[in-house]
């Protein structure tokens, strides 16, 4: 049966990709559909409940930036939140926040149910509508055949997903999930390239038999830092702690002891898991010197017991999952809720799709999330964020957004993945971005919101918001480049500056001995008013950074020119003396499409790019 | 750290290398003007020439003639001034440096043709032409970068490199997993590591500055069996009896060094005790010397005569040179096997796969092509390539020990690790600029590598 509406967008599969791309298509005005396998499990946190981090609290502020659900979402739910790096830099410093499921889940259900624009409808997705080389929609497990223009696919590990418990395996999306293995089926026969990777979970553990006493606990940091740049403490709700153990030799032998039985161990895996996460099983055998591992006691909620031990992913068999958690101090006792088990399923190469995140292959089908070999919810949210806002530009005759890598960690991720691939489940690093210093937490706005604002996808608060925001903070600094300090001045010895000759307090703001702290207390402004606290540490971080900054603007200059040299697609890149055989064969099968992309290619070299910036010039006269 | 078609000032040789009347130094692209007024402290005039003085820290440089053409109506279709100086490396080389000095950069080869290409001043069926001449050339620059180099020297970038990506995995690891327990800056001795890699790159600098080797010029050692020649061959090349020369074998017993200018190039020639066993006390000492400038000089000339010429003897020459640079674990310096006494025997000389010449420095037969052997076995040929390869990896070394130093500073003044992070990664772009590569290494792998990250 074709169901009677016609839709702008439908978006396949409600996790944190899914429900960024629907709420985003769906504030751009276009009609768009949530297809779910469940209503229940929308926003889900699959793996451990928490959201941020180094690079991915990045993510989550772009997010945020553009309207998106995730950081609303983290404030509604989060009970213990921190601030990491604080004394490495203001790009590196990062928010990660525990959140509690049932919150969480419940924040995002209600963002999605009050977005205008926006269906979902519960039922399984068989297949793809194609037509020629165009996808025109998809049709459920109970023949029901929708219709859009655009269609995202944010599938997650759901796909073809097999689930390992030593040597047990059956199919399954997540633990309790059923896989959409019909889907699976029917995209391997598309043309794209298929992988498989892998990803694990800890046993989960009753918090009732748990001595906490013989745990280190780690409280959350006061001041109290926000996840969304509208969020507010009060928002927040009851704060806990999160607690830390470690594991030990007699843990360490348990598993050697029993590796044979680790499904990792015994070959049944051939996906690859992420390095940056490997399961205990690994570290055990690949860091055999370390006498022991700190696991991370995370609460999964305020209303539950349950715990999630972060950092003893595994694939061992139940009784072994008992014997090495019960040998950890405070767990002696322990009862596992829930077994611990690795996941494999299948990804498609990201190489296969575009900047926008729709695929070569077929127009209008856009990938987001896990399926693109991405991991996290940061990941997923932001790539969901970015097909969503593409698939309705599509539908409304504009042209893609394809944000860059010095603009946004979300582009530093999409040209990683669809220019080198990945080959284990990618992850987003501060180290990833050679921009950096520019791409913080806290200037995502001013980064995105009035890109966001032009495109359609920021709504009226936000936008006030950040407008009044960017007011503050020019006017803060015309009174700070009009506040002269004079030698021996109140203000000279509040800040301690021992002027020899009159200087703004913008200059002084220059100076690293110079903080948010020491001018709040000097100018008597009050510090638990956070949004005046925000403004002014936005006025240090840019006045300290010009620097900076200015030499990384001279780079990107340079790259913009190269993005405007655009290589012709037709280029015989085989046919071009000069260039290893290597690098042919790499620009042949990339094809990038203007030089700066080009550069990005492993083992490219200046003279190589010179030689193809000849050709390319060449080849677009003929 | 990307090069092709950007807007940085630019400088080369335009002239060919060596010793000659004029020599031209062209520098291309937007503040050329600036600089040259700068530079020659007067005004300058569209096309018209200035002469002046050039000057760099109150230092007198050379005088010449100064050209500015202003945009676009220049070879490059840039603003370009031409310095038209004296010829010969040493001045020439200097003034490149100046001009580096004050914000320009040393052109890659063909850069100049390639910007004149984008700026339409050649035609299309010229690019073909350009884009050959950039691969051709910056082949024989990379090699010429590795090659010319001694070997202790690019064995110690390498090492200077391996070093401080140790240093930015350390770095990078601590900020992007705090929550591991890999050690903070002061615990992991970042500190006094930084100050030894800034120590080290100081001394590297020393012994690799372009100034010693033009100064004092390129090291060319004769080394062979006693009496085959070594002494009259320096003698021919020089012009002057500066050696004795007798024919008892063994005359010459301890090493005589004579400084010459072949074209222009400046080269130390070191003739040496001829190598073999002798119970003479002087001589043994003699032999030892002979044989520890076999790794100090940046070329051998291997000296055979043609009537004793046997290739299995010069295999074993060559072998035994190699051989003893490996026992001190050193790259050997370039060989060229000159064939003495070629006037005694009338049949062609045949000494492949090596590099020779066959002379005679009776007669002066085949000392032209010596000369010039010579030169291009240094690689001061005619593309210059490895000469400016030469100087662009001392930039590239300067340029790094200046961050190093910034981020050293950082440090002790409470810097956030981000900034110091940020002044590494400049520094591995100047060391990298010596490989060529364009693309960060795989900083994440080794610290996934190194640490154990896992949550």
């Amino acid at each position: 049966m074709r169901y009677p509406e016609q839709f702008d967008v439908l978006v396949i599969g409600g996790g944190h990709a899914g429900t960024e791309a629907a709420a985003a298509a769906a504030r751009m005005g276009a009609r768009t559909l949530l297809l779910t396998q469940n209503i229940e499990t929308i926003g889900q946190m699959s793996c451990n409940p928490a959201i941020g981090g180094i690079g991915k609290s990045h993510l989550v502020a772009e997010i945020d930036a553009l309207d998106g659900v995730m950081a609303r979402a983290t404030d509604q739910a989060g009970i213990h939140f921190r601030v990491l790096n604080s004394s490495k830099g203001p790009a590196v410093r990062a928010v990660r926040a525990q959140a509690d499921r049932a919150l969480y889940k419940n924040a995002v259900r209600k963002i999605l149910e009050h977005q205008e624009n926006l269906s979902i409808f519960q039922q399984s997705v068989v297949d793809l509508l194609v037509e020629g080389n165009r996808v025109v929609g998809c049709k459920t497990q109970m023949d029901l055949d929708f219709y859009a223009s655009s269609v995202v696919l944010t599938t997650g590990t759901f796909l073809d997903g097999k689930i390992h418990i030593g040597h047990e395996q059956q199919p399954g999306g997540r633990a309790g999930d059923a896989p959409s293995s019909a889907l699976a089926k029917r995209l391997r026969a598309l043309p794209f390239r298929v992988g498989r990777l892998k990803t694990g979970t800890p046993p989960r553990i009753d918090g009732r038999s748990v001595d906490f006493s013989k745990l280190e606990k780690q409280p959350g940091d006061e001041p109290r830092p926000v996840m969304s740049s509208m969020g507010q403490r009060h928002d927040h709700p009851t704060q806990t702690s999160c607690h830390i153990t470690y594991t030990n030799e007699v843990t360490h032998e348990i598993i050697r002891d029993n590796l044979s039985r680790s499904a990792m161990y015994s070959g049944a895996i051939e996906g690859v898991g992420p390095r940056y996460c490997p399961s205990i099983e690994d570290k055990v055998v690949r860091f055999a010197e370390k006498t022991q591992h700190q696991i991370f006691i995370e609460p999964e909620g305020l209303t539950t017991t349950e715990l999630y031990p972060n950092g003893i992913s595994t694939s061992l068999p139940f009784d072994v999952q008992m014997a090495f958690v019960r040998s950890m101090r405070g767990f002696e006792q322990a009862h596992i809720s829930r077994p611990g088990y690795a996941i494999e399923y299948d990804y498609f190469d990201p190489r296969d799709l575009t900047y926008s995140l729709q695929t070569k292959a077929l127009e209008g089908l856009f990938f987001a999330g896990q399926i693109n070999g991405t991991t996290g919810y940061e990941e997923a949210g932001a790539q969901g964020l970015l097909a969503g806002i593409n698939a309705a530009r599509k539908v409304q005759g504009q042209t893609f957004w394809e944000p860059r890598r010095d603009e946004a960690y979300i582009g530093v991720l999409v040209d990683d993945l669809i220019n080198l691939g990945t080959t284990e489940p990618y992850r987003m690093f501060t180290s990833r971005a050679e921009f950096r210093l520019r791409l913080r937490q806290d200037n995502a706005d001013q980064r995105l919101t009035p890109l966001g604002v032009e495109m359609g996808v920021v709504g009226p608060a936000r936008r006030r918001f950040y407008e009044q925001k960017m007011h503050e903070l020019a006017a803060l600094k015309k009174d700070f480049a009009g506040n002269c300090i004079m030698p021996g001045s109140e203000l000279d010895q509040k800040l301690s500056l021992d002027l020899r000759k009159e200087t703004t307090l913008l200059d002084a703001l220059r100076r690293p001995e110079v903080t948010v702290e020491t001018v709040a207390g000097a100018l008597g402004v009050d510090e638990s008013n956070e949004h005046a606290v925000t403004v002014l540490r936005q006025l240090e971080i840019e006045t300290k950074y010009a620097g900076y900054i200015k030499r990384q603007d001279d780079e990107i200059a340079k790259i913009r020119r190269h993005e405007a040299m655009q290589i012709p697609a037709q280029l015989d890149y085989l046919s071009i003396d000069g260039l290893s055989n290597e690098l042919r064969q790499k620009l042949d099968q990339q094809r990038p499409a203007s030089l700066a992309r080009a550069a990005r290619i492993p083992g490219m070299t200046p003279a190589a790019l010179s030689i193809l910036l000849i050709h390319a010039k060449k080849t677009a006269a003929l | 750290m990307i090069a092709a078609v950007d807007q940085d000032l630019i400088c080369a040789i335009a002239t060919p290398p060596g010793q000659g009347g004029i020599g031209v130094v062209r520098l291309s692209g937007p503040g050329a003007k600036e600089l040259a007024e700068t530079l020659c402290a007067k005004p300058m005039q569209p096309r018209k020439a200035v002469y002046c003085e050039f000057n760099h820290q109150n230092e007198r440089l050379d005088d010449g003639i100064a050209l500015w053409f202003p945009q676009p109506h220049s070879f490059t279709g840039e603003e370009v001034v031409e310095f038209q100086g004296h010829g010969g490396p040493v001045v020439q080389q200097r003034l490149l440096t100046a001009l580096c000095a004050q914000g320009a950069r040393l052109a890659r080869p063909g850069e100049f043709s390639e910007r004149a290409f984008h700026n339409g001043k050649l035609d299309l069926a010229q690019a073909e032409g350009i884009a050959d001449l950039i691969a051709s050339t910056s082949v024989a620059a990379a090699r010429a970068a590795l090659n010319t180099l001694k070997g202790k020297f690019s064995a110690r970038v390498n090492e200077l490199i391996a070093t401080l990506t140790g240093l930015r995995v350390q770095l990078e690891a601590a900020i992007d997993f705090p929550d591991e327990d890999i050690e903070i800056l002061e615990q992991a001795g970042v500190v006094e590591k930084l100050r030894a890699l800034a120590g080290q790159l100081q001394q590297t600098l020393a012994t690799a500055d372009q100034g010693r080797l033009l100064n004092n010029g390129i090291q060319v050692a004769l080394i062979g069996s006693p009496n085959v020649g070594k002494s009259s061959l320096l003698n021919a090349l020089v012009g002057e009896d500066a050696a004795i020369v007798t024919d008892i074998p063994g005359t010459t017993r301890d090493l005589l060094k004579i400084d010459l200018l072949i074209d222009g190039l400046p080269i130390r020639l070191v003739d040496t005790a001829g190598i073999r066993t002798s119970d003479d006390k002087v001589e043994q000492q003699g032999v030892a010397r002979a044989k520890a400038q076999i790794t100090e000089v940046d070329l051998l000339l291997l000296v055979t005569t043609a009537p004793d010429l046997q290739l299995p003897l010069v295999q074993n020459l060559v072998n035994e040179v190699e051989n003893h640079a490996k026992e001190q674990e050193l790259l050997p310096p370039k060989i060229l096997i000159v064939v003495n006494k070629v006037d005694l025997v009338d049949r062609p000389v045949q000494v492949q796969p090596y590099a020779n010449v066959a002379v005679s420095a009776l007669t002066g037969q085949g000392l032209d092509e010596l000369r010039s052997a010579i030169q291009k076995q240094v690689g001061f040929g005619q593309d210059n390539a490895e000469f400016t390869a030469r100087t662009r990896h001392i930039e590239a070394l300067k340029a790094a020990a200046e961050q190093i130093l910034k981020a050293q500073k950082g440090i002790e003044q409470g810097l956030a690790a981000e900034l110091v992070a940020e002044e590494l990664t400049h520094a591995q772009h100047h060391l990298g600029s010596i490989t060529g590569e364009l693309t960060a290494d795989d900083l994440l792998g080794k610290i996934f590598s190194e640490f154990c990250i896992g949550k």
